[in-house]
């Protein structure tokens, strides 16, 4: 992925030390454990979770109520809805309630056809990335509200997944005071590692850059142990339920 | 690390100033009391703890004993995904990577998210003598920051702190006076931080896990900070230990449920980032440039040491610190290290090879075993502070008067007739300095004991010098034993003789 044309000296000496250092580094290992290097894959017999686990399940209704029990809990929001026609009104709605002044999005085309930009005439909305010229993260630093698609859900931990493409930028849904995040029901699993198994089998190549689990508004308790909410990211955030 | 600084004073020493330290005690045992019990609840309502427990030793002691293949698989993705990795095989090598890169790139100022390896390189002091500014983008992390202090908990690190005090660090900070309202100084922090991250030109990062089979790294968080670092600034340095290795995703889902549940007692934290490679080319955000430290520090000569090898499976959920008496009571500073509470007490002097230095954390160990119990990864380590002591004792760094005092009680002990003599001898020689029915001295040996106690004199006829006198009493003033509770007994005794099982016998 790097492009050797462009990459310094100063980095094509570092890579260079880095080469030497790795077989002392590794060799190093192996001798400590008092066998020769290993090359080839372990049997690794205890992989991923307990057997029964793998198998447990919820049905649809159970990973609704308890999606949304769990993400409630720490804080987050959960509204369902039946349509991506009351998510628009969802989030017009709350644009105007929350005297929004500007609204970034990810460029994806179900957020396209919520068309924000006609209900909300008076609200600043980008799309993320549209323009090669735009300061992004500014845009979205300034930004009151966030929206975004989830990828995927766990219903045992209440946490969405949201991941990074072109048109999909980290910030929208990092940098914003409110991120709303818009679930179909479809995409909610039971376990996380529903989420996770997919990315051993899509393979390295295939991976986005940044892959988000969010279970809730940005906390801490790092002030005697006081509950704060939105200390770096956003101290609310909504996922919309829908189908 | 320089031991040299940290180990001022010894740990009993440095307890002493935490012990004088009333708020420092009851924050440390609210707070780790409330971790503590949200473990326990967070454990329970989950279901079948030991099992996930158990799976989750089973995959950290695979990863370790294969780390050779497991850490090169890493490397070898990592470096297809367009990172740049670096190795480091001490504290010295680590540094001057980052102030390599950090000067080519000429970077002014470096947010960092919370790195335990990063305080164990005290590599902020690095940065700052360079001239580079230096955040720690972490809130706990920030507060100690601007207090020049360390962390004194794993997942807390300003645990010491109350509000107050953080309101005038703060106040200072800000050049205002600022109340001491956790949600305005929140508040505060929140605003400064949002513009160092949005000017830095480095985000540093520590890492929880890295996935070997993708040369992916991931990190947990609740407040957003190292999502922040690591979207933001247009290079990423991410300093990790060698051991922070897992083989695959599937596997990260045990860790993500042992490592949450027992460090705060939740579900998941806030945030979970995978991140694989620098962003990609067409990507509107994330680093352009992402840079992976791999450290030793120490770490390489607990491989292949039968009795510390699973000290690098431990993941720093600091359970065994809120579940350990002694860290509730001295805090975490006493223990003079990066780490501390139990894993410190073992990890500490391991880190260092110098077992002699640091030998004293070991004896900050009540061997409870609570710690052990605690772990989510099983790591022995009570076993592993008595095995610290036995070196340290092997190596003759042990006490020489402890070590003088065993041998002669075991000359004194060997035959009857000299302890009787020393008795004796004991009995006049004590006379001058036994007041009140107790020896109040405080010189010598007895100068521990006696700060806080008295110590009882000799009595002035043993137990076994009264014994045919109270055997005697006894035997005249017992009410004789009813009937047929003697034949029960004679008839257990019957039974224990014919199958051959022997009592304790005393002559």
């Amino acid at each position: 992925m790097s492009n050797s044309q462009s990459t310094p000296d100063w980095l094509n000496k570092l890579e260079e030390q880095s080469r030497i250092s790795q077989q002392a580094f590794i060799d190093n290992i192996s001798t400590r454990l008092r066998r020769p290097r290993m090359t080839e894959a372990p049997d690794h017999p205890y992989r991923g979770t307990p057997a029964f686990w793998s198998e447990f399940e919820w049905d649809s209704q159970q990973r609704i109520d308890k999606f949304t029990t769990h993400f409630q809990e720490v804080g987050g929001h959960v509204v369902r809805l039946q349509t991506m026609e009351q998510a628009a009104g969802f989030i017009a709605d709350h644009a105007v309630q929350m005297n929004a002044r500007y609204l970034i999005r990810q460029q994806q085309l179900e957020l396209a056809e919520l068309r924000l930009e006609e209900r909300l005439p008076d609200v600043q909305i980008s799309s993320w990335n549209s323009d090669p010229d735009e300061a992004w993260k500014a845009r979205a630093a300034e930004a009151d509200i966030g929206v975004v698609m989830a990828d995927g859900a766990a219903a045992y931990t209440g946490t969405v997944m949201v991941t990074s493409a072109p048109h999909q930028g980290r910030s929208v849904s990092l940098l914003p005071t409110v991120c709303i995040v818009i679930l179909p029901v479809d995409r909610l699993y039971t376990r996380l590692g529903e989420l996770l198994i997919p990315m051993d089998e899509i393979g390295r190549e295939n991976l986005p850059a940044g892959m988000h689990f969010i279970s809730g508004p940005s906390r801490s308790s790092d002030i005697e142990n006081d509950l704060t909410i939105g200390v770096h990211g956003p101290g609310i955030i909504y996922t919309l339920l829908v189908g | 690390m320089n031991p040299a600084q940290s180990t001022q004073g010894t740990v009993k020493e440095r307890a002493g100033v935490a012990l004088n330290n009333d708020f420092l005690r009851n924050a440390v045992k609210f707070t780790t009391e409330r971790l503590r019990s949200g473990k326990q609840a967070a454990s329970a309502e989950h279901g079948n703890w030991e099992e996930w427990r158990e799976r989750g030793r089973q995959i950290r002691l695979h990863t370790i004993a294969h780390l050779d293949y497991y850490l090169n698989l890493f490397v070898d993705n990592a470096r297809k995904n367009g990172v740049h990795v670096h190795f480091a095989p001490d504290t010295a090598a680590a540094t001057d990577i980052v102030m390599t890169i950090a000067r080519n790139k000429q970077a002014e100022s470096v947010v960092k998210s919370k790195s335990m390896v990063s305080e164990e390189l005290h590599i902020n002091r690095a940065l700052e003598l360079a001239g580079i500014e230096t955040i720690e983008s972490d809130l706990g992390e920030y507060i100690i920051q601007l207090a020049g202090e360390g962390p004194s908990h794993i997942v807390i690190p300003a645990i010491h702190k109350n509000r107050y005090q953080i309101a005038e660090l703060l106040s200072e900070d800000a050049g205002e006076e600022l109340p001491p309202d956790t949600t305005i100084l929140a508040g505060y922090v929140r605003r400064k931080l949002r513009e160092k991250f949005l000017g830095a030109d480095i985000g540093m990062t520590g890492c929880n896990f890295a996935i070997a089979e993708t040369g992916s790294m991931v990190l947990f968080e609740n407040e957003g900070n190292a999502r922040m670092v690591t979207t933001l600034p247009k290079t990423q340095i991410t300093l990790m230990g060698m051991e922070r290795i897992i083989p695959s995703w599937e596997d990260l889902e045990v860790m993500a449920t042992l490592l949450p549940r027992s460090a705060t007692g939740q579900r998941l934290t806030m945030y979970m980032s995978g991140i694989t490679g620098p962003k990609r080319t067409a990507d509107g955000d994330g680093p352009e440039e992402m840079h992976i430290i791999i450290v030793d520090n120490g770490r390489s000569e607990q491989l292949g040491d039968s009795e510390f090898q699973e000290l690098l499976n431990c993941i720093r959920c600091g359970a065994c610190l809120n579940v350990c008496p002694v860290y509730r009571h001295i805090g975490g500073h006493s223990y003079g290290g990066t780490y501390s509470g139990p894993i410190g007490a073992v990890l500490t002097p391991a880190l260092n090879r110098n077992v002699a230095e640091w030998d004293d954390i070991a004896n900050a160990s009540s061997l409870c075993g609570a710690c052990s119990e605690a772990c989510p990864v099983k790591i022995p380590l009570h076993d592993m502070l008595v095995y610290l002591r036995r070196r340290k004792v092997e190596r003759g760094h042990g006490n020489r008067w402890e070590a003088l005092g065993m041998k002669g009680f075991a000359v004194l002990m060997a035959n009857s007739k000299r302890l009787n003599l020393a008795l004796k001898m004991g009995r006049i020689a004590q006379k001058p300095v036994v007041h009140n029915k107790g020896i109040t001295l405080k010189i010598g040996p007895l100068k521990g004991w006696n700060t806080y106690r008295v110590t009882s004199p000799i009595a002035d006829h043993s137990f076994r010098e009264n014994w045919q006198e109270l055997s005697e009493d006894t035997r005249r003033t017992a009410r004789p034993m009813n009937a047929e509770t003697w034949d029960r007994m004679e008839q257990i005794l019957r039974q224990r003789r014919a199958s051959g099982i022997q009592g304790g016998h005393h002559e």
